[in-house]
């Protein structure tokens, strides 16, 4: 049984070979880079204040070729769970079925439902493993971006904990791995044609890794809420808009900075609990000192509303993300075995 | 003919119908929001001095839903002629040699030169039209993104249609993508005779293409403007030095015009070789840039101009639909001589 996967499968394992051979090259290239500009800018050596340096760091990314690497890196991880459920899922069983030779394989010493489950977990085992190292790599190569986000930026792109960066490090990409070759392997089953299944695998795959994302996982953990007063000299945003006819507006941003975290929502409300929206006083909009309008903003009493997930949950969300995953992966896994051994062939 | 032809990619024809609807749905209930943003920081009626509202509103799209729209939408964008490379390309006529029907479709009246010539080309307008819908749907709702960003020099979101990813994703180029991604799919199927090798091959030549030709073919189409500017006319995104003293300069803008494509800027001396920060200038200063400049130090840029946008697209276009038709004339003679 081992055999027969091994040769049914080694076209599909070469070019996953060799697609892992190729980044490992792009990312052991270019990863030594990535770590003498972190020494050069002094962060391994720094103890205190550090965070400027780390910003700069960080801001350089943005204009140079490793950042464009780390958005290809994202890619690349977000595609081969969805290639795998493509190529490897979707055919394994719908091609026997297509061409007829289920008949000659079923009819073998090895039962049917041993024939699935030997496919199911061996190649399901690839595919994790596929996923895993892919991850392994990239996270090996951004490991230095990593370490200098933690002194500071909460907002930055390049955050491990915000939503895109989130699905292509740590575990996630494992449980994705598998949950993909499963959905497949399903539809295989279930439409018995190799292109309408790999199609449908692909619409099913995008739109629950989209629902996930947006619906479920922000809801794994709840995100920690605060307050805190809002101080206009400390502010980020102050911004006052004309719409027209209609009365200024005024949208406040208070500063706060948590390093590592993920901010979700930042939120200035007045002492009412509403949103404060403006409209914005004199001392804002005649052309007066900078300090009158802050005075007038600190006279509101607003307050600052933060929902975040503080660094410390990466990966308690990176496993909750992974058995979600997993769970659904298996009881496909167990739907497929279940139709199969029905069957009549 | 043409019955058959639509007999057989009518589910194709349906999802890819769905989608767009799909994706139409979506545009439509958030661009007014984004319009709705853009106005609201001045930018419709702004005439002069337009860039600190310019980046307010982009600003405010950053970190927000609409920018994980945006993102998402140039992200399907370049999905789509791959799709269509991968499920109406590489299967039509692998499908025909796998299920052996090709024996029966090139023994009627119709001729197997005119079978291919139609599939072929029916299909290929169906990619093209399809391609050019989203990117037609995405880029109106992009719009105010991009009108903010050619009115200031630097934007928080890097945003600049004419450089490498959005380059593809608006604009004609997709059309010609489709087209391109379509007629790949046909030849590796009327090559390789299999479904899935020849989908795998699709996606892997496409995908490979996608990637080295913003980097070695696009910015020789039209050959570059070739420059040396002082360092006063030039505003920088990132200035660091090497371990030896290189110095290392990236530039956001030229002479103040926003939406160049800037492919290279080396800071080189006086005599045009590479430079190193001389030692006289004190870093993280204020005064660093000045002080560069006195020592004769100047930038080396290779860059095409913003006003060639449209030139660009249209010669991106052409050489894409150029492969097209060569690879479809291969299938042609392919199917026509084959026994």
């Amino acid at each position: 049984m081992v055999w027969l996967t091994w040769r049914q499968f080694r076209w599909q394992a070469g070019a996953a070979a060799a697609l892992l051979a190729v980044v490992a090259i792009v990312l052991g290239v270019t990863g030594p880079g990535l770590v003498t500009r972190y020494d050069q800018i002094g962060l391994p050596s720094c103890h205190t204040a550090c965070t400027a340096l780390a910003s700069q760091y960080i801001n350089e990314l943005e204009f140079t070729t490793y950042g464009k690497l780390f958005y290809a890196g994202l890619v690349v991880m977000y595609l081969v769970p969805a290639l795998i459920g493509i190529f490897w899922g979707a055919p394994l069983i719908s091609r026997e079925l297509e061409t007829g030779t289920f008949r000659l394989a079923w009819n073998q010493s090895v039962t049917r439902t041993r024939w699935t489950l030997g496919k199911l977990s061996l190649i399901g085992l690839a595919s994790v493993a596929t996923a895993g190292l892919l991850s392994l790599a990239i996270s090996w190569w951004a490991s230095p971006i990593d370490h200098a986000l933690s002194y500071g930026q909460s907002g930055s792109h390049f955050l491990r904990l915000s939503p895109l960066v989130f699905g292509a490090r740590g575990v996630a990409p494992l449980g994705y791995g598998a949950f993909a070759f499963a959905l497949g392997v399903t539809a295989g089953v279930l439409i018995r044609r190799a292109v309408p299944a790999m199609a449908v695998t692909l619409v099913v795959f995008a739109a629950v890794q989209i629902l996930m994302a947006t619906l479920v996982q922000p809801h794994l953990i709840p995100p920690v809420q605060t307050t805190a007063p809002f101080n206009a000299s400390t502010a980020n945003e102050v911004v006052i808009t004309s719409s027209g006819s209609g009365p200024l507006t005024m949208i406040l941003k208070g500063n706060f900075s948590m390093p590592g975290a993920w901010i979700l929502s930042n939120q200035t409300i007045a002492p009412s609990g509403r949103v404060f929206d403006g409209p914005p006083g004199r001392a804002c909009t005649a052309n007066l000192p900078q300090q009158d309008c802050n005075n007038w903003l600190n006279s509101l009493h607003l307050r600052q509303l933060i929902s975040y997930q503080p660094a410390s949950r990466f990966w308690p969300l990176q496993f909750a993300e992974t058995g979600v995953y997993l769970v659904l992966a298996a009881g496909l896994g167990a739907l497929c075995t279940w139709q199969i051994r029905r069957r009549r062939a | 003919m043409i019955w058959l032809t639509w007999r057989q990619f009518r589910v194709q024809a349906i999802v890819a119908g769905a989608t767009l609807v799909a994706v139409a749905i979506a545009l439509t209930a958030t661009g007014p929001h984004l319009a709705a943003l853009f106005d609201s920081n001045g930018l419709a009626t702004c005439r002069t001095s337009c860039g600190t509202d310019a980046s307010n509103f982009i600003n405010q799209v950053k970190g927000s839903t609409t920018e994980l729209i945006f993102y998402g939408s140039i992200f399907l964008v370049y999905a789509v002629p791959a799709l269509i490379g991968l499920f109406w390309g590489a299967p039509l006529v692998t499908r025909e040699f796998e299920a052996g029907t090709f024996r029966l479709a090139w023994n009627q009246s119709v001729s197997r030169a005119r079978w291919i010539a139609v599939k072929l080309g029916l299909i290929g307008l169906a990619a093209i039209a399809t391609a050019g819908l989203f990117s037609l749907m995405t880029s109106w709702w992009a719009s105010p993104l991009y009108q903010a960003a050619q009115k200031t020099g630097q934007n928080s979101l890097s945003i600049n249609r004419f450089s490498a990813p959005l380059f593809g994703a608006t604009g004609i180029a997709p059309v010609g993508y489709a087209a391109f991604a379509f007629a790949l799919g046909v030849t590796a199927g009327v090559l390789i005779r299999r479904t899935l090798p020849a989908m795998a091959i699709t996606l892997a030549i496409f995908a490979a293409i996608q990637i080295f030709w913003p980097a070695l073919v696009r910015p020789h189409l039209i050959p570059p403007v070739h420059g040396t500017e002082p360092l006063s006319a030039v505003t920088f995104n990132g200035i660091f030095t090497s371990n030896n003293g290189q110095l290392f300069m990236t530039i956001g803008s030229i002479r103040g015009q926003a939406g160049d494509w800037v492919t290279s800027g080396r800071a080189v001396d006086a005599t045009g070789k590479a430079a190193y920060a001389p030692s006289a200038c004190a870093q993280l200063s204020n005064t660093f840039i000045p002080c560069l400049a006195r020592h004769g130090i100047r930038m080396a840029v290779t860059y095409q101009p913003a006003s060639r946008y449209w030139a660009l697209q249209w010669c991106e276009t052409g050489a894409f639909l150029a492969l097209a038709l060569g690879l479809g004339g291969f299938c042609y003679w392919r199917i026509r001589r084959s026994s």
